[in-house]
């Protein structure tokens, strides 16, 4: 499945960054195309463009404070986790999503 | 501008003293003021505090991750300290919570959001490479300043394998959309 996520922590300093990384490498991993769209003290990195956002089969929220410019995922399927979820079970997120997705 | 230059060798301690989480964190504060990244060691752990309140930073492999942003901090940085001891530490990986810490990855970062932006980026691109689980557990047994800088500056494929990796179980999550 096609996947995006955005991540965003209380700090923006580390688990952000961290969370980005352990969700790529838990996708990739289990067979997913996936983009991460970091929102930290960095500002805002390998941002979603439309076409990446159209193109995505879930979109996943990973974070403790508020998504920026969350209207762009309107229509689409969301999975809204913290960040603790994604720190420590990313392979567990991913594989259930793939299960209720069927995909 | 490289990672390399964020990382600064004063700045890792293999002989962090102390028997709590306070004790340690005044200890690198400490190294943090006498290099010349902050100007306040009080303020900063108290800055550190306040980030530590709002959740764990235990991030399991025995590593913790303290961080916060101070006005105390002069320039951004990372203090990379091992502790002689086991040090309780709250955590996001353990079911009880805790977790017995040895190595510390102390974020120095200016509360000023223009402060040294690169500088951000890098610390950023750091924080990142500790979402890999072998590097972690590499890391987590390292014993020398050369070889805690290769893992940090080495790319992922360049890793190898990690001895006793603990590799997640995959369950179901009770997650909706």
């Amino acid at each position: 499945m096609k996947i995006v996520a955005v991540t965003a922590c209380t700090a923006g300093i580390a688990h952000t960054y961290i969370v980005a990384e352990k969700l790529q490498k838990a996708a990739e991993e289990l067979g997913h195309d996936i983009k991460v769209e970091t929102q930290g003290s960095a500002g805002i990195e390998n941002e979603l463009t439309a076409e990446d956002i159209a193109n995505a089969d879930v979109v996943i929220y990973t974070h403790d404070i508020a998504i920026r410019g969350a209207s762009r995922f309107a229509g689409k399927k969301i999975v809204d986790v913290p960040i603790s979820t994604a720190m420590k079970q990313p392979k567990s997120l991913i594989s259930t999503i793939e299960k209720k997705l069927g995909k | 501008m490289p990672l390399n230059d964020i990382l600064n060798t004063d700045l890792i301690d293999l002989n962090v003293e102390g028997n709590t989480k306070d004790e340690v964190l005044r200890y690198m504060a400490n190294v943090l003021l006498k290099n010349g990244y902050i100007n306040d060691a009080e303020v900063f752990v108290k800055d550190i505090y306040e980030r530590e309140a709002e959740g764990p930073t235990g991030m399991g492999s025995h590593i913790s991750i303290p961080h916060g942003k101070s006005f105390s901090v002069l320039r951004n940085g990372i203090m990379i300290g091992k502790t002689i001891n086991p040090i309780r530490w709250e955590s996001s990986m353990s079911d009880d919570g805790f977790q017995d810490t040895h190595l510390i990855f102390l974020f120095c970062v200016s509360a000023d959001a223009e402060f040294a932006r690169n500088h951000m980026m890098l610390l950023s691109e750091l924080a990142g490479k500790l979402g890999n689980d072998v590097r972690v557990a590499k890391l987590s047994k390292a014993t020398t300043k050369e070889e805690i800088l290769d893992l940090i500056l080495c790319e992922d494929d360049q890793l190898g394998e990690a001895e006793a990796l603990e590799e997640e179980e995959i369950v179901d999550l009770d997650i909706d959309f």
